[in-house]
């Protein structure tokens, strides 16, 4: 059972929405969208679900040896990014509902339902309306609607946004378990924290092309060093200075008074922080690893600036 | 597990009619319904039990009246009292007193019928009264019976028709017609009036996009109409139950007649069913399909096109005074006016029967297409947020689906 995008092209008008995409997503894995707005995510995310199809390239997915050109309704659990249940129905109507649609019988939809809504602290507003609920509660209801008939794939579009940390926590869990009962997930979110958690591999976009794609230790080889040395000045920095004292160094001035400087090898730290202390009075110098957070952000900078002058 | 489109689409009928159906307000409706057949049923069992005797003062023994049915006559010599203190006395057994008016120029004689207030039974008084006296005069003239009802009825006027097919109760008929017309708009009305609430609800909560990802467009949309089609059949048997308990209230509570149901054809109530179905089928297809390209309802210049269905109603009341004429046959086979022109004519005229056949053929091909072409429309239209299609793009996506 695999995902195979090769070449896909989607265009609106003038604007390629997403621009020759080819990557695979695996069996079992859990699989990350990432990408600034505007990337082509959603676009890319309606095109493997079947609601709309490319214009040039090709999606297909084999499910027991048939392939088709988009995942099918019946293999398919969606957490869209436009969210919206009945909300003059009860959440447990709402579950079921969702449930017999994807082919559970009631008792059995009644059944998963109370399971569900057990692991998400909802069990007792089951049957309360579900307008009554919090934001982040009606949000983990269309979790549930989406997954409960256990579909072999899940595409989730910000699965954690609206949520707190702690229901965040237990989405991830959710996720986890999702993968252990040997579902594929394919996600897009910002909470870069989140993904870092879960995700096996990353498939990175910007204005509909693949910035990066694979795990994030093969990320991390692609862009080179994942130590970064942050130094914050009291006065504003010589630009004279930085360049005559790291002319070959990789060196990002995020205003004129903080810099930021990688460093390709571990053993290179002291020697960048004493050329750091020359340039002038320092009010902070900190050490630190590059998150996916801060991959993200240089990725995408990097990848507008090379876009931009191509 | 794969899910089964039929059982889809009915899961989808039920939460539609479900989503209209509030048990509270049916059950009240309902009750009031049976309470008025029950009035109506007792209202006439206890007419027929009990009949009241009205007792009739007469002032003058030149008033020659006999007691007779729910009328009893008696003479009263009590000179020394007028009519009113007669029926006003504390132990006045009286109802009513007649007495003889001034004599006037022609040879009519003048009666004065006195009562304490205004009551249904005194026009029945009055036909009684003017019977017996016609019999009198005529037993006076020497005019046998026959003769008596000749002079009441003189000629019996029935009109006929150089087209034959045009059935000769013509009151009834036309009454039939506008009935059918009704009902129709009523089934119209309540399916579109509430599918546009359903889809243009289901756009604004955002349900679309979770819902596309478990079943296609058109079982969603089958399912949809199914469920307003139900709606409507309801309300149009509600409707044509309450008009009938109306009629009957009417004629047995306050005309106290006998309920006569003879002016309704039976037989032609499966057609007027069939027919309502191709119709609300069509109308309701197309507003499902307007209805999904509608982004706001609020500010849509679209929702005047949730008029359109009401068009045809409107065209055959124009044209139904004249059944067997051109524009009428014309809007008989038109399929997008068939569904109302049709049961309309054939409650006026005598049409062919395959004329219906043909009629009917044409508007389940029109249903069939719309069906499918308005499940593209509902695709497109309900995936699309912030900008609405124009008028063009939403004739194309009939047509064709758009990649």
């Amino acid at each position: 059972m695999q995902l195979l995008v090769n070449q896909v092209l989607k265009q609106y008008a003038t604007v390629k929405a997403v621009n020759h995409l080819s990557f695979n997503v695996n069996h079992g894995e859990i699989f990350a969208l990432l990408g600034p707005n505007g990337a082509g995510k959603s676009s890319l995310v309606k095109m493997l679900t079947g609601f709309t199809k490319p214009d040039a390239g090709k999606i297909s997915v084999t499910i027991d040896d048939v392939e088709y050109d988009a995942i099918p309704n019946w293999a398919l659990g969606y957490l869209p990014e436009d969210r919206g249940l009945y909300p003059e129905k009860s959440v447990i109507d709402n579950i079921c509902y969702f449930a017999q649609l994807n082919g559970m019988t009631k008792s059995e939809a009644k059944e998963q339902a109370a399971f569900w809504l057990e692991k998400f602290d909802l069990s007792e507003r089951k049957s309360d309306q579900l307008k009554s609920l919090s934001k982040g509660n009606q949000q983990k209801v269309q979790l549930i609607s989406a997954v409960i008939h256990r579909p072999q794939w899940i595409i989730l579009d910000e699965p954690f946004s609206g949520l707190d940390p702690v229901n965040q926590e237990k989405v991830v869990t959710f996720l986890h378990e999702l993968k252990k009962l040997g579902m594929t997930v394919l996600l897009s979110a910002h909470q870069m924290a989140m993904v870092e958690k879960i995700a096996d591999r990353i498939l990175l976009m910007n204005k509909g092309e693949a910035v990066f794609y694979g795990t994030l230790g093969e990320i991390t080889q692609q862009l080179g060093s994942n130590n970064l040395v942050v130094a914050s000045y009291v006065h504003a920095i010589d630009q004279e200075k930085i360049t005559e004292l790291f002319p070959n160094d990789d060196v990002v001035q995020i205003n004129n008074t903080k810099l930021q400087v990688v460093c390709a090898e571990k053993d290179q730290l002291n020697q960048v922080t004493d050329k750091l202390t020359k340039l002038g009075a320092l009010s902070s110098i900190q050490c630190q690893q590059r998150d996916l957070h801060q991959i993200y952000i240089d990725a995408i900078e990097q990848h507008g600036e090379t876009s931009h002058e191509a | 597990m794969k899910p089964n489109k039929s059982k889809q689409v009915w899961l989808v009928t039920c939460w539609e009619f479900m989503h209209f159906f509030k048990w509270k307000q049916e059950l009240i409706s309902k009750l009031i319904m049976i309470a008025i057949a029950a009035m109506v049923y007792f209202w006439q069992v206890v007419k027929n039990d009990d009949v009241t005797i009205y007792q009739i003062a007469l002032t003058s023994q030149s008033v020659v009246l006999q007691s007779s049915g729910q009328f009893k006559f008696e003479y009263v010599d009590s000179t020394a009292l007028s009519a009113y203190e007669l029926l006003q006395q504390e132990d006045s057994k009286y109802d009513a007193v007649i007495a003889i008016g001034p004599k006037i120029p022609s040879e009519q004689q003048q009666l004065i019928l006195t009562v304490n207030d205004k009551q249904s039974w005194h026009s029945n008084l009055n036909t009684e009264i003017l019977n017996q006296y016609r019999q009198t005069i005529a037993q006076q003239l020497n005019l046998q019976p026959n003769q008596l009802a000749l002079l009441q009825t003189p000629v019996s006027i029935s009109q006929e028709y150089a087209d034959q097919a045009i059935k000769s109760d013509d009151e009834v008929s036309d009454t039939i017609a506008i009935v059918m017309i009704v009902l129709m708009a009523v089934g119209i009305f309540t399916s579109f009036g509430q599918l546009f609430a359903s889809i243009t609800g289901e756009k604004q909560q955002r349900v679309t996009e979770q819902l596309y990802s478990c079943i296609s467009a058109q079982s969603w949309i089958d399912g949809k109409i199914l469920g307003q089609l139900l709606h409507a059949i309801k309300a149009m048997i509600t409707a044509g139950i309450t008009g009938l308990l109306g009629y009957a209230f009417m004629a047995v509570v306050i005309n106290e007649q006998s309920l006569d149901l003879a002016m309704i054809d039976w037989s032609f109530i499966p057609w007027l069913f069939i027919f309502s179905l191709l119709g609300i089928y069509i109308s309701t297809a197309f507003i499902a399909a307007v209805a999904a390209a509608i982004d706001d309802p609020n500010h849509s210049a679209k929702t005047s096109m949730m008029l359109l269905p009401l068009v045809p109603v409107a065209l055959v009341f124009m044209t139904m005074d004249d059944a067997s004429g051109w524009a009428m046959s014309m809007l008989s086979f038109l399929p997008l006016t068939s569904f109302v022109a049709m049961p309309v004519k054939m409650s006026l005229i005598d049409v062919p029967l395959w004329h219906t056949l043909l009629s009917l053929v044409l508007g389940i091909a029109l249903a069939a297409w719309l069906r499918s072409g308005a499940a593209r429309m509902f695709k497109m239209g309900m995936t699309m947020y912030g900008k609405e299609p124009s008028v063009g793009m939403m004739f194309k996506w009939m047509i064709k689906e758009p990649k």
